[in-house]
C-alpha cells in the first residue's frame, strides 16, 4: 500500500504533499560491528503505557518504553487515522519490532537491545522536536546506545 | 537529528518520496501498507528479512545517504481470496441522525454481538488495543450519540475536552470491531478489514453521522475532532 499507487485516493494527495525539507547537514557516524552495537528503536506510532494520557495533538515529547515493557500494557494514540492498525492489533512487531530484536540479540547478531526505547507522536512538525533530539540523544549516550531503528507508521 | 546528535541510525520508511527528500543517512523503503514497517503481522521470518535488510545498511560505508528498496511484498498486502467475516453483525437501518432511541437500541444490539468475538480476539492475541479512551465500551454509545444534535456534553475523563473523548472512543471502536472480525479464520487484508468495518457495521454508521454533525457545529473542538478524526478519508463520502 506504500507504494504511492496502493495508498487510497482519499489519502494519497495528503501523504504525497507532506513537506519534507532536505536536510542542511548529512551527518553520518561510523558504527561499530552490528554484532557489537547497542540497538533502540525510535518509533512516531505514539505508543504508550495503558495507564498514561494518549499523546496530545501537537506534542514535542517522548515516552520510554521499556525493553521489558509487556505489549498487553501498550496502546497507540497517533492522531492519524489513515494508517493501518490491524497489522498492530494482531502483532506489535509490526510496527515495534521489539522482540525480533531481542532474538537477534540471542542469536549473536547484533550486541545487545538497550533498556529503554522511546515513542513519539509521528504527526508533529520535526523543526519543533530539536530540544525533544538532544534529550533523546543524552538518553541513548546515558544506554551506551550505538544506533538507533526508526520506525515510522 | 539523532545521527547529528552522535548515534548511528536506520529507518525503515514506508513512503519513498518522504525519504527522498528528508534524505536519512540509511533508508531502507518497504511496499508495505502504512503502519506496517514491518511488513508482515505474525511472520517472525519475514520480519527479520525486513530487519536484516535494514541493519545490513549499518555496515555500508557508502554515505552520507544510502537508500534502498526492500524487494518483497508482504503476503497480507492483498485481500485474502474469498475471505468473510466470520462474524455475523445483526441487519440494521441506519437511523435518522438525531433518533437517539434508535441509535442506542442498534448499537446495543450490535455491541452484544461482537463483544463474544472481541473477547475471542484478545484471548488469541494476549493483548487489545482498545483503551485510550478510558470510557467502557457499554458506555460508548450513550455518551457519542449526545453529540448527534450538534450537543457538546461535559467530558466524563479529567485532563481531557469532551471532542477528545468522543474521538479517543471512535478509535476504541474501530479497534474492537477490528479486532473482533480478525479473531477466527486466516488474514484479512488491511483493506477488506476497513471494507468490512466502514461498509458492514452500524458503529461505522455512527462515525460517519457524527463527521457529519461535526461539519455543521460551531463548536471548534468537536468540529476539528469529527470532522477530521473519525472516518479516514477513503470513506468520509458516507457523511
Amino acid at each position: 500500500m506504500a507504494r504511492i499507487e496502493d495508498i487510497p485516493l482519499g489519502t494519497r494527495e495528503a501523504v504525497v504533499g507532506l513537506d519534507c525539507p532536505p536536510p542542511t547537514t548529512f551527518p553520518w557516524v561510523r558504527t561499530r560491528p552490528l554484532a557489537q552495537s547497542r540497538i533502540a528503536i525510535l518509533t512516531s506510532a505514539a505508543l504508550h503505557r495503558r495507564s498514561e494520557m494518549p499523546f496530545p495533538v501537537g506534542t514535542t515529547e517522548h515516552r520510554e518504553l521499556p525493553a521489558t515493557f509487556p505489549a498487553s500494557d501498550m496502546l497507540m494514540s497517533h492522531i492519524s487515522i489513515n494508517f493501518d492498525r490491524a497489522g498492530f492489533q494482531r502483532d506489535i512487531n509490526v510496527a515495534y519490532p521489539i522482540d525480533r530484536l531481542k532474538e537477534l540479540a540471542a542469536e549473536g547478531v547484533i550486541g545487545s537491545v538497550a533498556e529503554t526505547h522511546y515513542s513519539v507522536m509521528g504527526s508533529t512538525d520535526p523543526a519543533t522536536m530539536v530540544q525533544t533530539a538532544d534529550a533523546l540523544a543524552g538518553s541513548l549516550h546515558q544506554d551506551k546506545v550505538d544506533v538507533v531503528l526508526l520506525c515510522p507508521v | 537529528m539523532i545521527e547529528a546528535r552522535g548515534v548511528a541510525t536506520v529507518v525503515i520508511g514506508l513512503v519513498r518520496p518522504h525519504m527522498e527528500s528528508s534524505k536519512p543517512p540509511r533508508g531502507l523503503w518497504v511496499p508495505f501498507p502504512l503502519g506496517r514497517p514491518l511488513g508482515e503481522p505474525e511472520d517472525k521470518t519475514f520480519q527479520h528479512r525486513v530487519l536484516g535488510a535494514a541493519l545490513a545498511l549499518l555496515a555500508r560505508d557508502a554515505g552520507p545517504v544510502v537508500l534502498e528498496d526492500f524487494p518483497e511484498d508482504a503476503p497480507s498486502m492483498r485481500d485474502q481470496p474469498g475471505w468473510q467475516p466470520q462474524m455475523v453483525v445483526p441487519e440494521f437501518v441506519t437511523p435518522a441522525a438525531t433518533d437517539v432511541k434508535a441509535w442506542m437500541s442498534g448499537l446495543e444490539t450490535e455491541l452484544a454481538s461482537v463483544l463474544p468475538h472481541w473477547s475471542a480476539a484478545t484471548h488469541r492475541f494476549g493483548r487489545t488495543t482498545v483503551g485510550i479512551s478510558r470510557v467502557a465500551p457499554s458506555d460508548w454509545a450513550a455518551f457519542a450519540v449526545r453529540f448527534l444534535d450538534g450537543s457538546v456534553p461535559e467530558s466524563p475523563i479529567g485532563g481531557l475536552s469532551s471532542a477528545v473523548v468522543m474521538r479517543y472512543i471512535a478509535d476504541d471502536m474501530k479497534a474492537l470491531y477490528m479486532e473482533a472480525v480478525q479473531a477466527i479464520g486466516p488474514q484479512p487484508s488491511s483493506g477488506q478489514i476497513n471494507r468490512w468495518f466502514w461498509n458492514h457495521t452500524l458503529a461505522a454508521e455512527l462515525l460517519c453521522a457524527l463527521r457529519a454533525a461535526a461539519l455543521a457545529s460551531t463548536h471548534t473542538g468537536f468540529n476539528t475532532a469529527g470532522s477530521r478524526f473519525l472516518a479516514p478519508a477513503p470513506f468520509v463520502t458516507k457523511a
